[in-house]
């Protein structure tokens, strides 16, 4: 039987003013279970605190309902006030009068007392329900995580760590200093910021309690109060902090430049940095940002930012050794590649792709001149011997990566000489061949055996003879038939036979009228090499259109500029021929149906189109296979007529021979052939070493997003020399090649996408041996009390305010550039500088409230600090220069509150600053200044004031990622995303998570004083929290009635908390198990149990109902 | 339909958010018609939709659920449910006879003292407008 209380506040006039309690308290009095009703005027205070303690005790009350103000209010409060007359805290319900009642209808007397009748009998329903909870104890672990390390954040974890406890501090940048470190100095005092802050930053570096980690982020956070357990993502420096001594030889090396962040774009840093001279940890940092673009897309995986990053810096030689890491064919491959990273680069969006692979020619051209000397050979630490089947660039690859890694390798190849296609199908004219040559000497030079004249096609012999695995990469250097009548007339050249010819030095004789069958780059080269050998009209006839030949289009371009004609959309039918010799080709012309296959348009006859061409000779060149009896017997095949092998090992179907290239690809690019004999030399290494060849294969590789161009000039990428078409008689190279100088400039056009390329050459001067390009980022996890999140402002970008001329002009800057430029550290060495032209600037002029009370912009607020900064700013500048004068135009101007603020503006004036009150209308340029226009408030009087510098002051604003942040810490933000404060006048620096606090501009704009003070706040409740024997954990957790849990376990399923696990009774069924210490009490479980099985104590289904049917 | 209907409104408030908003609304002193009568409850996600339904058996005209916005629920995933099972009820109500307009599911942050009275408001009015649910 329910004994209930009732208690009714007036709240001085707040309730009574718009409830009649008497006529509440008459109703309220004959409900049931109801023996008590008194009223007071203020319940919360002691006196009424002390009345319902002693009805309690002498109405033997054992439930009580208050009618009063939110329980989100006074709920704690009156829980103690039952608590102290002997009764369970969680035997009282209160029901909210005022919020929800008399303040929200002031002046409806009637309604309002029935409403509030309703809402004290809807407690009364309920209480009777309400069950007694005894809150467990729970042990707090006495360490604290705060996160941010800007003055707030720093403030709070000295105080922290100085009362005993151990904190870790979590900052995303490279160096905790936030914002403060960028002023020049801090307003009132003119104190230099950096002199009061860095000591506070060293003595967090050197501090005992303080477990610093910079350069990390949050990850997660679970738990409660006293028991928080956290993950934090350490990003890799890709340094060794423990071995780096600051010394900045690694930056000095580095060829990658940026602007820098901290000096907000007026300065420059390299990609291996420190962001200030003054930041803890004092340690460099590599910034990297994935794979660039060009990277991702050669299927070698080349690193052409690295070798154009030391192009650029004129360090061609190490540029070399950049891409002979990866492959041995600089001049190979920079002459005749496809090139896909080109398609890819970045700065094609600018302008141009940057001409990757002609600098990629340039080394090596450069290195021929100078004299190449011989490769040291490689120390052979392998006995297992490995044969590769082929010297064409899949053959030679897979061997110069195995030999590099120690092992024996022989390549054996049929042919007279080595190379492969590179030698017998491409033209002298575009890859000569002592740059081919000499490619392959080094090759040989660190130990490769190369056996010329040796077919293999007994792949037993070889394996007796010792070698323990086999590549085969021996292409495909069949030509294709047409199969068309008449082909095999003498006369008919099939493209890669009459290459081989011309490559091998054996004369070919043809006439002067030539047809070539074909759109690809087989067929292009026997047009240019017909074309040197003397012929006169040559066609090539393809049978799709422009668009879809798959010839490079420089090549196309080159071959019909030495006067190669070409005939789209036809293709040959029959050879005709006169006296056992060609004198004709019969074709037909087609037009384009539906796509194939390849995703090209299919070619479909025109019927009765047929005409005919005279011609002389007639070159196949529709396509390249394998020749099968060239090839070991026992091997598979695909329904192509490649060999199959498994697409991420390589291995073909007899263990331990390995197959890549055109062989297995059919006729593709260079460049795929070197990836894939790349691939195979991992497969083999790790063949013979008897380890997973599969693991971890393919490699994704992650392109980097987002790669900014902003303040990019367009600049024309260098054109290619070429030889003059008058002297393009013999086989001479066509394409010339960059000089020195162009390809200085060429490389300079390079966006460095990855930032860091990768070069390696900071690990060259690294003395400490400090660098580790191949770090991971690592997880920690912490198991933390109490948590302060102190995460700060972001910066407005002020090139927004285009209005202002932000963006527009270069001598409009934002308040913390000019900051920057005063500061002796700075990018301007302490000089304030016109951005335009270097000079000193005389007139300067201050916009106020850029951004802020401003509600298109977003930030309706005042930001607080800028009217004290703009009269910082314009006392420093007179001092910086005493010629200079500024105006301060603005809205309105305070110096709020604080000590000496005010009188800080009036010493602005004093020291010579115009205080204007206006509104800007424009921003314009006139004779190399800038004129600023507008007019007076209550005057209205027009003004313009010419000015050689305008500054915008730029409000705070919270960081971009500030709401995602939040979510994972569970904490609350409003809508213009900054922490909301537990009750923004009484507790601001708590919130409504019990253990976390807030502090800083992560919560609202402040200064450096308030920052400060509110970090020692947050560190107080923390340290209170911390000095109690334990807390109570909240008992409004869920429970399972086991008698009624069916085990569907769906309840498992919706836990946000992961707080039920499965558990299997003595009777062997399984029912639900909730762990208490993870249940945050929310009831989504509650809902989903379809048989009602689990109750939510506090909320129980009955509790509820009860409101329910009251109401 | 009596010229003085008064809708009788039950709002399910969840205690971190929404609740807080309904606070803030009347320590702003804004006004907002008294039909409503709050049940608290930890999260919007512990509302059973049958507890709705009963809510209009007992005789409600129009329910609220609300909650954290979408992303910002105390309990994380709580709302997301919450969504989910209105969305389903949602259809059911017009086979039991239930004008779906009578249940509203809206989201209110803490700070939302002015939307919440707006929502109360117009709610209100639109029940108003729908007249008195006959019995179910």
């Amino acid at each position: 039987m329910a004994r209930i209380g009732v208690f009714l506040c007036h709240c001085g006039s707040n309730i009574a003013g718009a409830v009649n309690i008497s006529e509440v308290a008459e109703t309220v009095r004959k409900l049931p279970q109801v023996v008590h009703v008194e009223d007071n005027k203020f319940t919360c205070s002691d006196p009424g605190q002390a009345a319902i303690q002693k009805a309690i005790t002498e109405h033997k009350l054992n439930r009580v309902v208050i009618g009063a103000c939110s329980p989100r209010m006074h709920e704690t409060t009156f829980r103690r006030t039952v608590a102290g007359a002997g009764l369970n805290p969680y035997l009282l319900e209160i029901a909210n009068i005022r919020e929800h009642c008399s303040w929200v209808h002031p002046d409806q007397v009637e309604l309002a007392t029935a409403k509030a009748i309703d809402l004290v009998r809807r407690a009364v329903a309920r209480v009777a329900w309400q069950e007694p909870l005894t809150p467990k104890q729970v042990g707090i672990t006495r360490r604290a995580l705060v996160i941010g390390g800007g003055i707030a954040g720093i403030q709070a974890s000295l105080d922290i760590a100085d009362a005993g406890y151990e904190v870790v501090l979590v900052e995303r940048e490279p160096s905790i200093g936030g914002h403060m470190a960028q002023l020049d100095k801090t307003f009132p005092t003119l104190d230099c910021s950096a002199c009061i802050l860095t000591p506070k930053m060293t003595m967090v570096g050197q501090h005992a309690n303080i477990k610093l980690m910079s350069y990390s982020e949050l990850e997660d956070i679970s738990g409660y109060i006293g028991n928080f357990r956290v993950r934090i993502k350490n990003k890799s420096r890709y340094i060794d902090v423990s071995k780096c001594t600051g010394c900045g030889e690694c930056a000095k090396a580095c060829p990658v430049e940026l602007n820098s962040e901290f000096d907000l774009n007026l300065g420059r840093r390299k990609a291996i940095y420190i962001p200030f001279p003054q930041a803890i940890p004092n340690k460099y940092t590599i910034d990297k940002r994935g794979y660039p673009p060009c990277r991702v897309a050669c299927p070698a995986g080349v690193n052409a930012q690295g070798y154009i990053a030391l192009i650029s810096q004129g360090k061609f030689n190490e540029a070399l050794e950049v891409l002979r890491r990866t492959m041995p064919f600089a001049g190979v491959c920079g002459r005749v590649c496809t090139h896909p990273c080109e398609q890819e680069c970045e700065r094609g969006k600018v302008d141009q792709p940057v001409a990757i692979r002609t600098l990629k020619r340039f080394m090596a051209d450069y290195e021929l001149k100078a004299g190449r000397e011989k490769a040291t050979p490689v120390e052979r630490t392998k006995e297992e011997k490995v044969a590769i089947v082929g010297s064409g660039p899949a053959g030679l690859a897979c061997a110069y990566d195995l030999v590099r890694q120690g092992y024996p390798v022989t390549v054996f190849e049929s042919a007279p000489e080595a190379g492969g296609l590179l030698r017998y199908g491409i033209p002298e004219y575009r890859l000569p061949k002592e740059v081919l040559s000499s490619e392959i000497s080094y090759i040989q030079e660190l130990g490769v055996e190369i056996k010329t004249n040796t077919p293999v096609k007994n792949l037993t012999k070889i394996f007796n003879e010792g070698y323990k695995a086999v590549f085969l990469g021996t292409g495909a250097g069949i030509s294709q038939k047409m199969g068309i009548p008449g082909e095999n007339t003498p006369g008919v050249l099939h493209s890669l036979d009459f290459l081989r010819q011309v490559n091998a030095g054996v004369k070919v004789n043809l006439g002067s009228k030539v047809a070539i069958s074909g759109g690809g780059n087989a067929a292009v080269d026997a047009a240019r090499v017909a074309r040197r050998l003397g012929a006169n009209e040559i066609t090539v006839v393809y049978r799709r259109s422009r668009d879809e030949m798959p010839a490079i289009p420089s090549e196309i371009e080159e071959m019909e500029r030495e006067g190669v004609k070409i005939q789209f959309l036809a293709a040959p039918v029959k050879v005709l021929s006169k006296e056992s010799r060609v004198n004709g080709m019969q074709c037909i012309r087609m037009e384009l149906g539906e796509p194939d296959a390849s995703g090209r348009r299919r070619p479909v006859p025109i019927k009765g189109s047929e005409f005919t061409m005279d011609v002389d000779n007639v070159i196949i060149a529709i396509g390249q296979g394998l020749d099968k009896a060239m090839l070991p017997e026992g091997l598979a095949y695909t329904n192509w007529g490649t060999l199959t092998v498994d697409p991420v090992t390589l291995q073909t179907n007899i263990d331990g021979v390995f197959a890549g290239g055109d062989v297995v690809s059919g006729p593709a690019d260079i460049i795929s052939a070197v990836a894939a004999g790349k691939e195979a030399a991992i497969s083999v290494d790790r063949y013979l070493k008897g380890i997973d060849m599969k693991e971890g294969r393919p490699e994704t590789r992650e392109k980097v997003k987002d790669v900014p161009k902003e303040g990019v000039v367009k600049k024309e990428r260098a054109a290619m020399p070429t030889l003059e078409l008058g002297e393009r008689k013999g086989f001479d190279e066509v394409e010339l090649g960059f000089d020195e100088k162009t390809a200085v400039e060429e490389a300079k056009r390079c966006l460095n996408c990855a930032v860091c390329s990768e070069c390696l050459e900071c690990e060259k001067v690294c003395e400490a041996e400090a660098i580790d390009h191949e770090m991971q980022d690592k997880i920690s996890e912490e198991d933390v009390g109490a948590i302060v999140v102190a995460t700060g402002a972001g910066v407005l970008d002020h090139t927004q305010f285009s209005i202002y001329g932000g963006g527009v002009y270069p001598d409009v800057v934002s308040s913390l550039q000019l900051e920057r430029m005063m500061n002796a550290a700075g990018p301007t060495g302490g000089e304030v500088l016109r951005p335009s032209n270097g000079a000193h600037p005389k007139e300067i002029v201050f916009i106020s409230c850029v951004g802020s009370r401003d509600e298109r912009t977003g930030s309706g607020y005042c930001s607080k600090v800028c009217c004290m900064y703009m009269a910082k700013e314009a006392i420093m500048l007179k001092e910086h220069d005493p010629e200079a004068h500024s105006y301060i135009i603005y809205t309105d101007a305070r110096g709020p509150g604080g000590k000496i603020f005010e009188d800080f503006l009036t010493r602005a004036e004093e020291a010579g600053t115009t205080y204007m009150r206006g509104q800007i209308d424009s921003v314009s340029q006139q004779d190399g200044r800038l004129l600023i226009s507008g007019q007076g408030f209550f005057t209205n009087e027009k003004f313009n004031i010419p000015a050689d510098l305008v500054v915008l002051a730029t409000g705070l604003m919270p960081n971009e990622d500030a709401s995602k942040l939040f979510q994972t810490i569970h904490v609350s933000y409003d809508a213009k995303n900054y922490l909301l404060q537990a009750h923004p006048k009484l507790r601001p620096v708590e919130t409504a998570m019990d253990g976390i606090f807030i502090a800083g501009c992560a919560v609202a704009p402040t200064d450096v004083p308030e920052s400060v003070t509110q970090g020692s706040a947050a560190a107080e409740y923390v340290l209170k929290l911390f000095s109690q024997e334990a807390i109570e954990a909240e008992p409004m957790t869920s429970i399972v009635d086991i008698a009624r849990c069916a085990g569907c376990l769906l309840c498992r399923q919706v836990c946000p908390f992961q707080a039920i696990e499965a558990e299997t009774l003595r009777d062997g069924r399984t029912v639900a198990s909730i762990n208490e210490s993870l249940c945050k009490g929310c009831g989504i479980c509650v809902v989903a149990c379809r048989p009602g099985a689990i109750k939510l104590r506090g909320f129980g289904d009955q509790q509820v109902l009860a409101e329910v049917m009251a109401l | 339909m009596s010229v003085e209907y008064q809708p009788k409104v039950i709002g399910f408030l969840c205690n971190w958010c929404s609740y807080a908003g309904a606070d803030m609304a009347g320590t702003s002193r804004m006004g907002y018609p008294q039909n409503i009568r709050i049940i608290r409850v930890p999260c919007s996600g512990r509302v059973d939709p049958l507890l709705v339904l009963k809510c209009f058996q007992r005789g409600a005209d129009g329910v609220l659920v609300s909650g954290c916005h979408p992303g910002d629920c105390h309990y994380t995933e709580g709302n997301y449910h919450t969504r989910r099972r209105f969305a389903l009820l949602r259809e059911f109500l017009d086979y039991l006879g239930i004008a779906k307009e009578r249940l509203k599911v809206e989201w209110v942050s803490a700070s939302e003292g002015q939307r919440f009275a707006e929502l109360v408001s117009d709610f209100t009015a639109e029940l108003t407008k729908l007249g008195p649910r006959s019995k179910v």
